[in-house]
């Protein structure tokens, strides 16, 4: 009887499964479809949703893009193991175009195409340096980190990182810099600080490879970081979670000066988020880091055809465009002289290729992963 | 008839932990191939048994200490705190009843029902540097403090989504104790605390040890309560497997630390079957 | 005396501790902007309200959630409670195994699980299937539809049962009047734990079902970060009211007391 029972179980189990499995309708008909994911902030949700897919369509009408949102890549994890399960598997992995922090790490491990310009024509448009950075992803739009402050109580910002460092001792509680894990802003805070100890060329030999030997040489930026934690907002070693937190305490007013990515402050001012008395500067010697964000077409991809077609077109003038002159406010990849003269008159950011860029991906998970066994609550 | 369950956790969660046991010993071939594709920090097995070197990593890690001595204290503290106020509860219901204490017992309820990630902002306005208690004392002249980014936020997250359950099984305990043993033992001349101590917590000790089990392990492994209310170094457990596995790209290390937190919660619940088989042998029921 | 009015500090202190955070966030859920140290918001708004109403994506999170999780409990209730009478009843090797088992896999910190759980899901094909919500969704109420009927089961007292043979009853009629009666208490608090645990599980959810299957915890958690703590506050409102209705109705069989007679492993 117990036999009997069982293996009608899972017979019936069995069928149930068979029949739910197979009325799911698979999510890629045919190849006009283009999965993109994004992992970001609601700034690149809007640039995308509204600006860049719609003017795709408008180019290339026989396409659709399925735009599937991951705020603050909280679910990278997820993300980064689905994607190679299915490359190793060799079965969908569910994109065909991915924009997020993962490309590179995707890329180092040869899960990415690596784009040529056969097959994506505009990325001989696109600077080398940046493009050899990225390890097989494709970059598409830059942006940097800059200090921003309150006008009303700070009237003259530090010009260089010196000036910062000792403006934050002066004014104990009053700054802050998110923890370097939980976003880009932060990090570029600490990178900064501990590249200030650095030669040029360790600076650029960390930009470009993995190097766990240098990266001894961290210890003194380290330091100087640890001391700091008195004079940081909460005066405890304590610091927010993420960019957007380090945002909404400069909004609200508990601290006067933050690090912030320029896309986003930009964003949070058109939004009216961020108040207009809060401005943003850039310091020197060295200058907060900024870069590129890179897109990825996975190998196991079921569509590389029109992910390559939409990766090329985003490389374009017309969406280099968008990119530069819509809300986003972000760096174009290709030469200013590309773009509409309008559009660059009004441009006050800075050519992609004299950015400081950050460390290779495995350097930064080092840094990360250092600044948060020396620096907070010691 | 037992079949069907364990079939499916075998299946479905037997058989990851047991690569990811592997993997956390070094055999990175065959399953763990795609973990192994992107981390950092990998360490290749080196005998045909593995090799330790992923363990030695996590323990030398000055960080791994201090997350671990911190998730063991906050975990007891909280436990403690939560069996001390369900027992406060469930004495009140069981000994004076009434309209009160049947609202009390339904309200504290509630927590149970929010999911986690909405408690967490909630006890977060309510303890933070704007917050609801700092607020209040303000009036008063009192300057109290922040507490959130610290560990006593923690603690207080942690009981706070820890009662419901807890509440549930004592004062169902509490309950099913007839009205004559209590009676009997007021008429003998007993006083509050003494039939508490001798009447109602031994008879209802296994769903008070229950209660524990369940809160201790649910708060060893808690993830979004120390992300949201705790500092960011030193952190529970939970919080630092994720940052290992997400910011520093260190899967290996990462599957270390979670099993060191499993093999503590297989410790807590192989206590409470310890302690249940005791208890039932003293009572005589075996 | 005294012991009264400790007991009356004791109760206030407790009522403010689990309610205060709660009630204090609800009143966030009307409020334009708070201004520190304002007992009151600087205004009152239904602006967030419609935020999440007007929401397009949480309406199918929500409708996904609602459809999948009371599928799985129901396969909860299948699969799980003849195990839980069997080890309620009957004294079988294995069986203190069997309960640790449930519970130690139940432990296990999910994200180590991802790559393992990624790769198994592709093979037997259920990666972003309705079937392959539904197992990781099932496996998080493996643990209450076990352990607790199971304790239920078990304080049944047998000379019940014997006693309805004895008047004449058949097997199932005895199984179905008087064992699952008495069980069904400790069933029912199994079945809002497991309805809970399938209904803000995020983690193996998003991992399986993103980007065809998108359930609710997903949507709010995407929303609550998104937008100040208002939008949290409408969420902790919309969950809240719901979940005191329902606690007044089943709080009968739920505080009244044989839930947890017997809870033993002999």
């Amino acid at each position: 009887m117990f036999k009997n029972k069982f293996v009608k179980a899972l017979v019936a189990a069995a069928s149930i499964a068979l029949a739910l499995g197979t009325t799911v309708p698979s999510s890629h008909a045919a190849n006009t479809t283009i999965q993109v994911y994004l992992s970001a902030d609601t700034n690149i949700q809007d640039l995308w949703v509204k600006t860049l897919v719609p003017a795709f369509k408008t180019q290339f009408p026989g396409y659709d893009v399925n735009v599937t949102f991951d705020l603050h890549g909280d679910h990278d994890a997820q993300e980064t193991a689905k994607i190679t399960a299915a490359a190793v598997l060799h079965k969908n992995p569910g994109v065909d175009l991915i924009d997020g922090g993962f490309v590179t790490t995707l890329g180092a491990a040869g899960l990415l195409y690596r784009p040529t310009a056969g097959l994506l024509p505009n990325i001989k448009d696109v600077n080398k340096a940046v493009l050899t950075a990225g390890k097989g992803g494709i970059p598409y739009r830059g942006s940097s980190v800059l200090l921003a402050y309150n006008s009303k109580n700070v009237q003259n910002p530090p010009k260089t990182l010196d000036d910062l460092l000792a403006w934050i001792k002066a004014n104990p509680g009053k700054f802050t810099y998110n923890a370097p894990n939980g976003g880009g802003s932060g990090y570029a805070f600490v990178q900064t600080v501990v590249d200030k100890y650095l030669s040029d060329a360790d600076r650029t030999t960390l930009v470009q490879t993995a190097s766990p030997d240098l990266q001894a040489k961290w210890a003194q930026g380290l330091e100087t970081l640890r001391q700091l934690n008195k004079y940081t907002y909460g005066l405890n070693g304590t610091y927010p979670a993420n960019n957007a937190e380090t945002l909404k305490d400069l909004a609200t007013g508990l601290v006067d000066m933050g690090s912030v990515w320029s896309d986003q402050f930009a964003s949070a001012i058109k939004a009216g988020t961020m108040p207009s008395y809060i401005k943003v500067t850039q310091i020197s010697n060295p200058s907060f880091t900024g870069g590129a964000s890179y897109l990825g077409i996975p190998n196991s991809s079921q569509n590389k055809v029109g992910a390559r077609l939409l990766a090329n077109w985003v490389l374009s003038p017309v969406a280099q465009n968008l990119i530069v002159g819509g809300t986003l406010n972000g760096f174009p990849v290709i030469p200013l002289s590309k773009l509409d003269p309008v559009i660059t008159a009004a441009f006050t950011g800075v050519d992609i290729q004299h950015l400081r860029a950050g460390y290779l991906s495995a350097n930064a998970n080092d840094l990360k992963s250092k600044w948060a066994s020396i620096v907070p609550g010691k | 008839m037992a079949l069907p369950p364990v079939l499916l956790v075998v299946a479905f969660v037997g058989l990851p932990i047991l690569i990811g046991f592997t993997f956390s010993f070094g055999f990175t071939s065959g399953p763990n191939r795609v973990v192994s594709l992107i981390g950092q920090q990998i360490h290749t097995k080196d005998h045909w048994w593995g090799t330790f070197a992923a363990y030695r990593d996590v323990i030398h890690d000055a960080r791994f200490a201090g997350d671990l001595i911190l998730t063991l204290v906050v975990t007891a503290i909280s436990t403690s705190l939560v069996l001390v106020m369900s027992l406060g509860i469930g004495v009140y219901q069981r000994m004076v009843g009434g309209r009160i204490a049947t609202i009390m017992s339904t309200l504290t309820l509630v927590p149970l029902f929010v999911p986690v990630v909405i408690s967490s902002w909630a006890i977060h306005t309510f303890y933070s540097g704007d917050g609801f208690m700092r607020t209040v004392f303000h009036h008063v002249g009192i300057n109290f403090p922040t507490l959130t980014s610290t560990t006593s936020a923690i603690v207080i997250g942690t009981i706070w989504t820890s009662l419901p359950f807890a509440i549930l099984m004592v004062t169902s305990g509490f309950q099913s104790i007839p009205d004559a043993l209590i009676e009997t033992a007021q008429d003998a001349g007993a006083g509050f605390f003494r039939i508490v101590r001798t009447v109602l917590i031994p008879l209802a000790l296994t769903p008070i040890i229950i209660a524990a089990t369940f809160t201790a392990i649910g708060i060893l492994g808690s993830f979004t309560i120390p992300y949201f209310l705790g500092p960011n170094q030193p952190t529970m457990l939970g919080v630092e497997i994720s940052n290992f596995f997400g910011s520093y790209n260190r899967p290996q290390q990462s599957i270390v630390m979670a099993f060191i937190v499993f093999m503590a919660a297989s410790g807590i619940a192989v206590a409470y079957i310890w302690a249940n088989v005791r208890s039932a042998k003293q009572s005589g029921r075996i | 005396m005294p012991i009264r009015l400790s007991l009356y500090f004791f109760i206030g202190l407790m009522s403010l501790f689990i309610l205060g955070p709660l009630l204090w966030l609800a009143v966030h859920a009307f409020a334009t902007n708070w201004t520190y140290p304002n007992l009151l918001p600087d205004s009152l708004t239904f602006h967030w309200w419609s935020k999440v109403f007007l929401d397009s994506a949480l309406g199918t999170a929500i409708k996904n959630s609602l459809i999948i999780s009371p599928i799985v409990v129901l396969l909860s209730m299948v699969i799980c409670l003849p195990a839980a009478y069997a080890a309620g009843r009957l004294n079988y090797f294995g069986r203190k195994t069997f309960l640790i088992g449930m519970f130690a896999a139940n432990s296990f910190p999910k994200i180590g699980l991802f790559a393992a759980i990624a790769t198994l899901y592709y093979a037997l094909n259920l990666m972003g299937t309705f079937v392959g919500v539904v197992i990781i969704q099932l496996l998080g109420t493996i643990i209450y539809m076990t352990w607790i009927p199971a304790a239920a089961f078990a304080a049944i007292p047998r000379n019940l049962e014997e006693a309805a043979r004895d008047a004449g009853a058949s097997k199932i009629r005895t199984f179905f009047t008087i064992t699952l009666r008495l069980a069904m208490p400790g069933i029912l608090v199994a079945i809002v734990m497991s309805f809970l645990a399938s209904f803000d599980e995020a983690q193996g959810s998003y991992l399986v079902g993103a980007p065809s299957i998108y359930t609710m915890p997903t949507e709010m958690y995407s929303l609550v970060q998104n937008y100040p703590i208002q939008v949290a506050a409408v969420f902790s409102l919309l969950l809240a009211f719901p979940s005191v209705l329902l606690i007044g109705i089943a709080r009968k069989h739920i505080i009244g007391g044989q839930l947890a007679e017997g809870f033993q492993i002999k």
